[in-house]
């Protein structure tokens, strides 16, 4: 098991190097002079060309990305461009915020969705399950900017419950009420906008389930469906479910990216949008390499709580 | 849906609900629509400033604190006059090779600290540093500015050589810092000064929550006026759409907006100030191009063009904009209407284009295909020049891709692009523009002529003289068919009706309000 984590882990080094390289290499290869994120035109060229020298984008293409790289593996992931601001306290401030809204949506979506997926399994073909199906159809086809419009319009604007901007009122940090009325309407964009996916993961993987054989076995038995779903289906559901949970851990830092910028939610989202509309390309690499860490170890948790979840999985045997 | 998932999700929405019952009766419920005194300005910004640091300062919003927290020695005004702040006279010598300033009497820093020349000169000292990255207003030729102090309060300014511009630069733009606070640093290019903000602007700043807001309270030290509401807030928020409704709700009480939002927002109750930014949104012609090096054939293309259709289609109502014929905005000082202005003759147009053989004329243009602005403009000119026989392809993209691409000169994909500058109020600013071989000069003008006259402009010291330098200057550069300016779009700022004392706090470019401390809750 040990060496099993050790291999997957060390698989992580390459795949990372391979995805700077070619995030850096698209950075470069886009038709801007990143200089032109720190200057202005009312700058001379003797100017520009201090600047220039000053954040090293005077150096050819590979002298840049090895200076990154070892900056990198010295634990270092730089300073922004435009602000030179460092990245790592940036991202510090910025990753609790975005955790703090994302986790407690997915957690809800992942919960309702579990509730709607099972319901359709156990009324397949039914109206129940059209019904539910078709409002999946819709959250997926909804694109979250527009529905984020649609309730600000109608909470923060026509019924002004809640207030539209931020995280808290200026001068309220601390302050849980104030905290949750600034939460609820982002909250409820990122649920709507999370579980119709798991709801139709957790509505096929429920009905394959209904075709085992043990089903039948059960309700020769004479379990009640209740029962049948209550002991036996719904726990074998939570196998794929833990699958779905590895996969999500990616969306802790980029998971709202969009959602968190119409909120002017402090999070990751309008950092990376910032940086990567001004090609401040140490914040993007650092996002990317981070999101793909997460991708990477996201699922080797998964692959690991599988053998947890289900004794009858072994991984690392000798074959 | 089941019986049970109806009741389940009936509570999760009585439970998000019942928490807007549980908001506080304070002065920022969104309900109470802000018609009481709160003592506080909010006012939204749409980015973290670049920089707080007063020495290398240059982006907007970095520039608006700075005006908050530091005071400069003077302010020029739009109509090109004066204002002294922390100057209490400013004189230049005959020769002009000198400028001597007097401070006003018992000027204190937000510490408490007096404020005196040898501030003036450690700022200046600073600032004229290469380095340090914003020293181009205080150089002249290669030798900068530099300042020594005669007294306690009196400053002289020597200059390398004669320079009419750097007379109006000197005093202006560059906002004093304590030499007791920041005399140790030795490096003053970063973004930040540590420790933050010690100065002598109307508030001091109290909190930065980067991506968040930044909270200032009146300086109880300032030497004007004492601002009138005690507490303001710059709120960052991107997305325009929510500020639009923040405004409406109260939420905030000032910001930026657009023409079209300006309905709605009246009809909400806010307060609409347009005014000048001397901001020039032009058509560009890159000269190098093989179709443009024929002046015959770049004067067709503008004679073909509608300036007012343009305008008019692109801001919704002439409120909103100035026209522009010259490269200077229709604000500036300096600026004429005495040149080729192009007006509309398609017909001209035809037959300037048979004289130079260029009747198959095809242009590509580039614009910024995010900004709604130069994508009505892009088409608009695309259709009038079609209808003097020019085929214009469009190439929408991103603006900072733009620059790049026009810099390669001859060999770059765009003939012409949609653009827009902010150069300030003297004249000789625009040289970064127009003057062969200049850093902004993506127009790859090359003229002896108006080389000449940006040389004998800067020298110039007779107001009027040079007023007529500039006069000649405008003509030539019309003449030579550079730049076909639009207008000066006007900014828009909306403010909750609850806030008073713009006009007194006075809208300016880039830093929004001369003095926020004028503004007033009514």
């Amino acid at each position: 098991m040990l060496a099993y984590v050790g291999r997957r882990l060390a698989q992580v080094v390459p795949m990372l190097l391979l995805l700077s390289f070619v995030v850096f290499a698209l950075l470069h290869l886009a038709p801007y002079d990143v200089v032109d994120a720190v200057t202005t035109p009312q700058m001379s060229a003797e100017t520009v060309a201090l600047i220039r020298e000053r954040y090293g984008l005077d150096q050819p293409f590979l002298v840049q990305y090895g200076l990154w790289l070892s900056n990198v593996l010295q634990g270092d992931l730089g300073y922004s461009l435009v602000s030179r601001h460092a990245i790592a306290d940036d991202l510090a401030a910025r990753i609790p915020a975005t955790v703090l809204l994302v986790a407690p949506a997915y957690i809800a979506a992942l919960l309702l969705a579990m509730v709607l997926g099972l319901v359709a399994a156990a009324r397949r073909g039914t109206w129940t399950d059209r019904a539910i199906d078709a409002l999946c159809g819709i959250g997926i086809a909804t694109p979250s900017f527009w529905f984020a419009l649609l309730v600000i319009y109608v909470f923060g604007y026509h019924l002004r419950w809640f207030p539209i901007i931020g995280m808290h009122s200026v001068g309220k940090q601390g302050d849980p009420v104030d905290f949750l009325l600034h939460f609820v309407m982002p909250f409820l964009v990122l649920t709507v906008a999370f579980f119709p996916d798991i709801a139709r993961y957790v509505r096929s993987a429920a009905i394959s389930q209904l075709d085992q054989d043990y089903v039948l076995v059960q309700r020769a038995f004479g379990a009640t469906r209740g029962e049948v779903f209550a002991r036996h289906v719904s726990r074998n559901v939570l196998l794929p479910i833990i699958t779905q949970l590895g996969l999500a851990l990616p969306l802790l830092v980029t998971g709202a990216i969009v959602t968190e910028s119409i909120f002017g939610w402090p999070g990751v989202g309008p950092y990376f949008l910032t940086a990567t509309r001004s090609l401040d390309y140490p914040v993007i690499l650092a996002v990317l390499l981070l999101s793909a860490t997460l991708v990477i170890i996201g699922n080797l948790i998964a692959d690991i709580l599988y053998v947890l979840a289900d004794p009858r999985i072994r991984i690392g045997a000798a074959r | 849906m089941t019986r049970r998932s109806t009741a389940a999700a009936a509570l999760l929405l009585t439970g998000a609900f019942a928490l807007a019952a549980c908001a506080p009766a304070g002065g920022d419920d969104p309900e109470s629509g802000g018609s009481e005194a709160t003592g506080e300005f909010s006012y939204i910004i749409a980015g973290d400033p670049t920089s707080l640091n007063p020495i290398n300062v240059s982006d907007r919003w970095g520039l608006t604190v700075t005006n908050l927290v530091y005071s400069p020695l003077a302010r020029v005004e739009a109509d090109g006059s004066v204002r002294n702040e922390l100057a209490e006279s400013i004189e230049p010598a005959a020769d002009g090779l000198s400028v001597t300033v007097t401070l006003k009497e018992g000027l204190t820093w937000s510490d408490g600290e007096p404020l005196t020349a040898d501030d003036v000169v450690f700022t200046y000292t600073q600032k004229a540093i290469r380095e340090n990255g914003n020293a181009d207003l205080l150089w002249i030729g290669d030798a900068p500015i530099t300042a020594a102090a005669a007294d306690e309060r009196t400053v002289v300014f020597t200059l390398p050589s004669v320079s009419a511009a750097a007379l109006s630069n000197i005093a202006t733009e560059t906002y004093i810092i304590p030499e007791h606070v920041y005399g140790d640093v030795t490096d003053f290019s970063g973004a930040e000064l540590d420790p933050v903000a010690v100065g002598s602007g109307p508030y001091v700043l109290t909190e930065y929550e980067r991506g968040q807001y930044l909270t200032f309270e009146a300086n109880p030290e300032f030497y004007g006026e004492a601002p009138n509401i005690e507490d303001v807030t710059l709120r960052i928020v991107a997305n325009a759409d929510t500020v639009n409704t923040a405004l409406q709700t109260g939420e905030a009480d000032a910001s930026f907006a657009t023409p079209e939002q300006i309905d709605q927002l009246e009809a909400s109750g806010l307060d609409i100030y347009p005014y000048a930014e001397g901001r020039v949104a032009y058509l560009g012609l890159n000269l190098a191009t093989p179709e443009l090096t024929d002046q015959r054939v770049r004067q067709a293309i503008f004679s073909a063009l509608d300036r007012e259709e343009i305008n008019t289609a692109t801001w919704l109502s002439d409120e909103y904009y100035d026209s522009a014929y010259t490269f200077l905005p229709p604000g500036n000082p300096f600026a004429t209407d005495d040149v080729e202005t192009y007006d509309t003759d398609v017909d001209a147009a035809k037959a300037l284009l048979a004289e130079a053989g260029a009747e198959d004329l095809t242009l590509t243009i580039a614009y910024a295909a995010a900004d709604p602005a130069q994508t009505t403009q892009a088409t608009l000119i695309q259709q009038q020049l079609q209808d003097a026989g020019i085929t214009v392809e469009l190439a929408g993209v991103e603006p900072a891709a733009v620059y790049t691409e026009i810099e390669k000169g001859a060999e770059s994909a765009y003939h012409a692009f949609l653009g827009g500058y902010i150069m300030g109020q003297d004249p000789d600013a625009y040289s970064l523009l127009f003057r062969s071989g200049a850093s902004a000069n993506y127009f790859h003008y090359a003229s002896p002529t108006a080389d000449a006259l940006f040389d004998e402009g800067a020298a110039q010291l007779d107001p009027d003289a040079r007023a007529e330098v500039y006069a000649r200057l405008q003509a030539q550069i019309a003449e030579d068919a550079v730049i076909y300016p639009l207008a000066d779009n006007l900014k828009i700022l909306a403010v909750n009706s609850r806030i008073g004392g713009v006009e007194d706090a006075t809208p300016v470019p880039i830093y929004t309000l001369e003095n926020f401390g004028l503004l007033t809750e009514r």
